[in-house]
């Protein structure tokens, strides 16, 4: 595989943990226009930790992890009370102020003689935790997928589970969750939180993967994006949002001949997809048919054996 | 079991309910009518802390229930069901049943893990139970929007069941069910009521809440105006009055009423 395809691949991967984090949220029936805070927050956390305090990536990962899902489950907190364009707006805001916030903090430290750390609107620089121990965008990339694969696996379980069941509930009708004895307060927190920690994994590998990140790239643009994974690829099955980063990514690197018109050749697709799919590809309906199909077809290979 | 005081709402300027005493005794079938707006939904809504009440107390088997929120008034043991069925519709009927069931036995009888995932033997029997009772054990894996509406009706029965109540509260279980429907319906309240579930019925349809109901309090313009047996507030003059409206001369009888 050459740099550019590694590349490609690699931001697919990356950006798939975002539009797994709007997903989550989406499924409980919040629309955030903020989640690039969380994957900016990690990157930000993660970078610190490797690039000035000389932890190792894991220790990164896990430090950009906590920092995003717990400054999400403050918000998550603040914003409980808010519905539909309310939550939405107060996401954008917050994920604004953090942008504002990480263009304007300048908190370095000397490392080998060297200044490292953010600094203001020049971004990040030198997050060299992968290239000073020899790691190629192969490797990395693969560290990306197991990380991916992780979470998805966390995410089948959780929606085989009860928790899962109780997220769709509070999408669906979260008066009708609570008068079933769910405590919508305590499940809207976490699921704010498992959406935070989740963008802030895509956050730390990113930050170690380009070695530089800078604010401008956390802008609402990324938001946006997440949430449209899920609403194109279906808010049935965590596999939906990756169809989603798939097609968008995949599919317009592919067709790049067309390059300024991209965004309009985007947004015309996501237009006509809701229009004739309002709840994405693979919504509950199409996935509880898939479910029915194959365990029928298992059921038939048991009898013919 | 359920005690109301001086139970009183206002939405701005109307008041939807005034000063509702009630007592609900323990394993009965307490019937709550009234003409459209008289406040028996609002009074509903208070019960299971869907709103904050304006004035007045809510107490449940001698707990004050003012300002718990809905999910710990179903675990003290309150369900309801709701004019307009509210089912999840993304979940399947098993689901549906299944994260109902939120009793204080439900939790501290199962470890973490198995309930998590839907594996304690015991409680898959009692899914399967309901779902037997509802007649809908062949449509446990139909997703809940999929049902006819008569099914959803039953299933919301059953998910009221599941949570294992002490007081259940029926807002109109009755509507845009056919007479074969309604029969069946009354049938599976006595059921429930024999099972021990004490039941508080709010209906218009009157054939169901003079069949099925011991006592019955009548609502208007948010004030309770009578109380009695389905026969003596059939007699009431108030309710014949409140029903189908004064008589200008105040003459001839207002026989017949609901």
């Amino acid at each position: 595989m050459d740099g550019y395809v590694i590349t490609v691949l690699s931001n697919i991967g990356m950006i798939s943990f975002i539009a797994l984090s709007a997903y989550l949220l989406l499924v409980t029936g919040e629309i955030s226009f903020g989640q690039q805070a969380y994957f900016g927050l990690g990157a930000y956390a993660a970078g610190a930790a490797t690039a000035m305090f000389g932890l190792p990536i894991w220790a990164g990962i896990l430090i950009g992890v906590g920092a995003a899902a717990l400054v999400a489950m403050v918000v998550g907190a603040l914003t409980l009370r808010l519905g539909g364009l309310y939550f939405s707006i107060s996401t954008l805001a917050f994920a604004e102020m953090v942008r504002l916030i990480l263009l304007t903090a300048e908190v370095q430290v000397e490392v080998d003689g060297e200044m490292v750390g953010p600094d203001g609107a020049n971004g990040f620089h030198d997050i060299r935790w992968m290239f000073e121990r020899d790691i190629s965008l192969a490797e990395f990339m693969l560290i990306i997928y197991c990380l991916l694969a992780l979470v998805l696996i966390v995410l089948a379980l959780v929606e085989r589970s009860r928790l899962g069941s109780v997220f769709r509930m509070l999408g669906s009708d979260d008066l009708l969750a609570e008068m079933q004895g769910i405590n919508t307060v305590r499940y809207r927190i976490l699921a704010a939180g498992m959406a935070g920690g989740i963008a802030g994994i895509g956050g730390s590998l990113y930050a170690h993967f380009t070695t530089y990140v800078e604010p401008q790239f956390f802008n609402v643009m990324l938001g946006v994006h997440a949430l449209a994974y899920g609403l194109i690829g279906g808010l049935g099955t965590a596999f939906g949002p990756l169809i989603g980063v798939a097609i968008d990514i995949g599919f317009l690197e592919a067709v790049r001949f067309i390059q300024g018109y991209r965004m309009i050749v985007f947004g015309g697709l996501v237009a006509v997809l809701l229009i004739f799919m309002p709840r994405g590809i693979l919504d509950e309906d199409r996935v509880h048919r898939l479910k029915g199909w194959f365990s029928r077809r298992r059921h038939a290979g048991t009898r013919g054996n | 079991m359920l005690e109301l005081q001086g139970l009183t709402k206002h939405f701005g300027g109307v008041k939807a309910l005034n000063e509702l005493d009630l007592t609900v005794e323990e394993g009965g079938i307490i019937g709550l009518i009234g003409p459209n707006g008289s406040g028996k939904s609002t009074a509903i809504n208070l019960i299971c802390g869907v709103y904050g009440e304006t004035a007045g107390t809510v107490h449940f088997r001698g707990v004050l229930m003012n300002g718990k929120p809905p999910h710990q008034r179903l675990r003290a043991g309150i369900a309801r069901t709701f004019q307009n069925i509210r089912l999840f519709p993304e979940l399947t009927v098993w689901q549906n049943l299944w994260v109902a069931q939120n009793s204080p036995q439900d939790i501290s009888r199962q470890r973490f893990l198995p309930r998590w995932f839907g594996t304690t033997r015991q409680a898959r029997k009692e899914i399967a139970d309901l779902l037997e009772l509802a007649d809908l054990a062949h449509k446990g894996d139909e997703l809940a929007s999929n049902l006819a509406f008569g099914e959803q009706r039953r299933l919301e029965f059953a998910r009221a069941a599941a949570a294992r109540p002490l007081l259940l509260l029926l807002d109109e279980p009755a509507a845009g069910m056919s007479r074969q429907e309604i029969d069946d319906l009354g049938q599976r309240i006595r059921r429930l009521r024999d099972s021990g579930v004490t039941i508080l019925l709010v209906e218009h349809m009157m054939e169901l809440v003079m069949g099925v109901t011991e006592q019955i309090a009548v609502l208007n313009f948010g004030h309770r105006i009578a109380f009695g047996t389905p026969g003596e507030v059939q007699s009431d003059r108030a309710v014949q009055e409140a029903y189908l409206g004064t008589d200008a001369t105040e003459s001839g009888p207002a026989g017949g009423s609901a």
